[in-house]
């Protein structure tokens, strides 16, 4: 297992660089100037030469990525044209915010979907089953920014119960940083929630169809024993797989309902950076956000062996 | 018995000092303002974003600023410039006592420092400065200009609030060079900065020490009293979002709104909406250096065909309240630049006049490209209705949507495109009509055009400034340097609880406004 997670880690490095090319590639090779974004439509020629040659923007693109590279190694991700601050300070003052919406939505989402997938699973055909199948039906059809501001307009215009949009630190304020979390968790982790539902309850009915679950019945176990017992931690393998993506996806996935909740997180960072083509603080949330889907798959993995003892590395 | 006339006369008393309470002004509260962005700076020597000027007049004050004429008035300066018998010494003196928000007090030195480094950087301030021999300090409270030659945009260049000459400490205006943004943001306005939490919110607190002019504010400047205790200006990027938090009450106001929003807006009892006048004229900016457009005909021949009151209806979303017809170059709310002058080839609608132009100028179908951008839907809309008239003119139109970061780059190079959507704000004076000059994107270089601008820069009678600025317009109607459509309205709106906000001015003010809840 350990040579496992060795193995894993370093096979991280390749993936990074491959990642971080492409990305500075693409951000440089599309059409927009960041100078004339940060001057505005007045500036002079001189005044764009100057302020390129001041980013470096100036220097052929090779040396660029070069520089880039060497940054990297030492840990320095540059600095926002935009902001006028460190990369790295900008990434980590907007990481609590989307930290906070990836694990809610994901808790929302975990809360909606495992039992709705299992008990839709467990009594196939039923009237549960069609109500639960039709609701992730829904969840998966239904574009995440139409129900964020459905949202906002009853539980906030029209009833008044939560704001509307904003953010509160966790550490500063939690009430108030539970309030301004409800709305976008719950309609970013329904969105969610589907996948993992309909996922759930075909593991269910798969392992429900196993020998072993007919035995367990024939020994004359109850309904429930025999699912909560012996179906659910084997129908459970699958949806961990899906939990995980699920998290990678909310992780780089969240910008539209940041932008509409306006919540001060990476998502939103990386819409406003590419377009007023911010190419350092792109290039660093797409590192983090990688870095990220390369972790949550590794702690995937590794949560399979916990689940299903059957499973070996080594 | 109590007679009822008794009763009456208590009940209107109640009714009449509640409503003398709402007109009182109030001191205290957080007022809590939705914005559309984060700006690059609140440096305004440094940059011309209209966020930037927003934020930054809340905390910096020039020598003059604006009156709600936008004819300029006195800020730190004491009283107009004594100009000499020869035009060309301007001496300006300086309030006494007025402090920065370090406590120091305001000498002729900090004003040398602060407008050599703007003289520098600022649009504005080239444009003076290219006409400044010599700047000092004549005594510690008075300063000199001695231009090269007769100028009318002395004082008003150091009103204007956008890009303005905002007087710094002389240790900070020397500390950061004119190509570096200042972050040490200290000024002699109502606020001072207390914090700046990027994408979250910036934070302004009463300046305590503010030294106001006595009398009435007027436009931007005047009397600045700070009410409210604290400004938060609270970036939302998405409209609907801005207009949702303040229905509900997470904001106090919501700027830059969109005109589809407004009748919503209208019927909510908690929320007052502001139709913002002046707000761009819309315009399409022809490429006069390279390629199809360098052709006057085919510029009047656009020029000819357009229809412009339904181009405007939709871009206002049917609304006439967010549109104006006008062919003026300065909007109406710019009385003393402002023109009425009739027969003018604007919004002819004439067709056959634009097809007879077409084919003297011997346009044979080649696709003419033109640049808009979806990022400002007004821009993409009037591109699209643009392009159908055309059309039915004889035009081909090669219609480019691209991002705004794009069509920015773009523009200035002229092998790029034939035509570009764009919005003209404001403009001051007439020598800052930047559309009319040679460096500005669209290269308007015409011999006649740059002579009518260096004697408006020149002249220093007003009449006679008038009247060179009539002529300039019939000009621009033969010239077409770039097509002017209609006058289009912005919305921004307000919680009912926000009382004494100036709503006549084209860019929002916080001081004079108070709380009431």
């Amino acid at each position: 297992m350990t040579a496992y997670l060795v193995r894993r880690v370093l096979a991280v490095i390749p993936v990074m660089l491959v990642v971080v090319t492409v990305v500075f590639l693409l951000i440089h090779l599309i059409p927009g100037d960041p100078v004339a974004v940060i001057l505005g439509p007045d500036a002079t020629p001189s005044q764009i030469e100057a302020t390129r040659a001041q980013l470096g923007l100036d220097r052929p693109l090779y040396e660029q990525l070069g520089a880039f590279y060497v940054r990297v190694l030492r840990g320095d991700l540059g600095r926002s044209y935009f902001l006028n601050r460190p990369v790295t300070q900008a990434l980590w003052e907007r990481a609590e915010p989307t930290s906070l919406l990836t694990l809610s939505a994901l808790l929302v989402a975990i809360a909606i979907g495992v039992p709705s997938g299992l008990i839709a699973g467990a009594f196939p055909g039923s009237a549960w089953d069609r109500v639960l199948m039709l609701a992730a039906l829904f969840g998966v059809c239904i574009p995440g920014f139409w129900l964020s501001l459905n949202f906002i307009y009853f539980f906030a215009v029209r009833l008044g119960w939560l704001p509307a949009g904003g953010y509160a630190s966790v550490f500063v304020d939690p009430g108030a940083a539970l309030r301004y979390m409800v709305l976008p968790a719950v309609s970013l982790g329904f969105n969610q929630s589907a996948l993992i539902a309909r996922i759930a309850r075909s593991c269910m009915l798969e392992v429900l169809q196993q020998d072993y679950i007919r035995t367990a019945r024939a020994k004359g176990l109850s309904q429930g024993v025999v699912i909560v017992g012996h179906a659910f931690r084997n129908a459970m393998v699958p949806v961990v797989t899906v939990i995980g993506i699920t998290t990678a996806v909310l992780i780089g996935g969240a910008v539209v309902t940041e932008i509409v909740f306006n919540i001060p997180g990476l998502g939103r960072l990386i819409i406003s950076a590419i377009l007023r083509r911010d190419y350092p603080v792109v290039q660093g949330v797409v590192l983090v956000t990688a870095a990220a889907y390369v972790l949550v798959n590794l702690v995937v993995d590794v949560l399979y062996v916990l689940i299903d003892p059957r499973i070996r590395y080594d | 018995m109590v007679p009822r006339s008794v009763v009456a006369l208590i009940a209107i008393l109640l009714l009449a000092s509640s409503v003398s309470d709402a007109q009182t002004p109030k001191r205290g509260g957080v007022l809590r303002i939705g914005n559309l962005g984060e700006p690059p700076s609140l440096d305004p020597h440094w940059g011309t974003q209209t966020i930037t000027e927003v934020l930054a007049n809340h905390v910096f004050e020039g020598l003059y600023a604006l009156d709600e004429g936008y004819r300029p008035i006195p800020m730190l300066a004491d009283g107009m410039p004594t100009v000499s018998k020869d035009g060309l010494t301007y001496g300006i003196k300086l309030r006494k006592g007025v402090k920065f928000h370090n406590g120091k007090e305001v000498t002729s030195d900090d004003v040398v420092a602060s407008l050599l480094r703007w003289g520098k950087r600022s649009v504005y301030g080239k444009s003076l400065f290219a006409q400044v021999a010599d700047f000092k300090a004549t005594d510690t409270y008075a300063v000199e200009f001695k231009l090269k030659e007769k100028s009318a945009i002395v004082v008003i260049s150091l009103a204007v609030p956008n890009n303005m000459g905002a007087i710094y400490p002389k240790e900070i205006a020397e500390k950061f060079p004119p190509d570096q943004r200042i972050t040490e943001w200290v000024g002699t306005g109502p606020f001072k900065i207390a914090e700046w939490k990027p994408d979250q919110y910036i934070r302004m607190v009463r300046f305590e020490d503010y030294t106001r002019l006595p009398g009435k504010q007027s436009g931007y400047g005047g009397a600045k009293i700070a009410y409210v205790d604290e400004l938060r200006w609270i970036p939302v990027p998405e409209a609907a979002s801005r207009a949702a938090q303040l229905e509900s009450g997470d904001l106090d106001v919501a700027d830059d709104l969109v005109a589809d929003g407004y009748d919503r807006l209208k019927a909510n009892a908690n929320v007052q909406p502001v139709i913002v006048k002046p707000y761009y004229w819309l315009v399409a900016v022809f490429n006069k250096k390279e390629g199809l457009m360098t052709n006057a005909k085919l510029r009047q021949a656009w020029q000819a065909a357009l229809d412009v009151e339904p181009i405007m209806k939709t871009v206002a979303g049917g609304k006439p309240e967010f549109y104006r017809m006008d062919s003026s170059l300065a909007f109406q709310e710019l009385p003393t630049w402002h023109t009425k002058i009739a027969g003018l080839p604007w919004n002819e609608r004439n067709r056959d006049k634009a097809r007879r132009l077409l084919k003297e100028a011997g346009y044979t179908g080649q696709p003419v490209r033109f640049m808009t951008t979806q990022e400002y839907k007004w821009m993409y809309d009037f591109a699209l209705v643009s392009k159908q008239q055309l059309e039915e003119v004889g035009f081909k139109v090669d219609l480019q949507v691209m991002d705004w970061s794009t069509l920015g780059q773009r523009r200035v190079q002229p092998k790029e495109y034939d035509v570009f959507t764009t919005g003209m704000g404001n403009f001051f004076d007439p020598t800052h009509h930047i559309y009319l000059t040679p460096t500005w994107p669209g290269w308007t270089e015409d011999e006649q055009i740059a002579t009518l601008m260096a004697q408006l820069a020149r002249e220093t009678e007003l009449k006679k400034r008038q009247e060179l600025w009539a002529q300039m317009t019939k000009l621009f109607y033969e010239k077409v340097p770039v097509a002017r459509y209609g006058d289009l309205f912005g919305l921004r709106a307000l919680r009912t609880t926000v009382k004494g906000f100036n709503d006549k001015t084209e860019r929002p003010r916080f001081w004079g406004v108070w709380l009431d809840r």
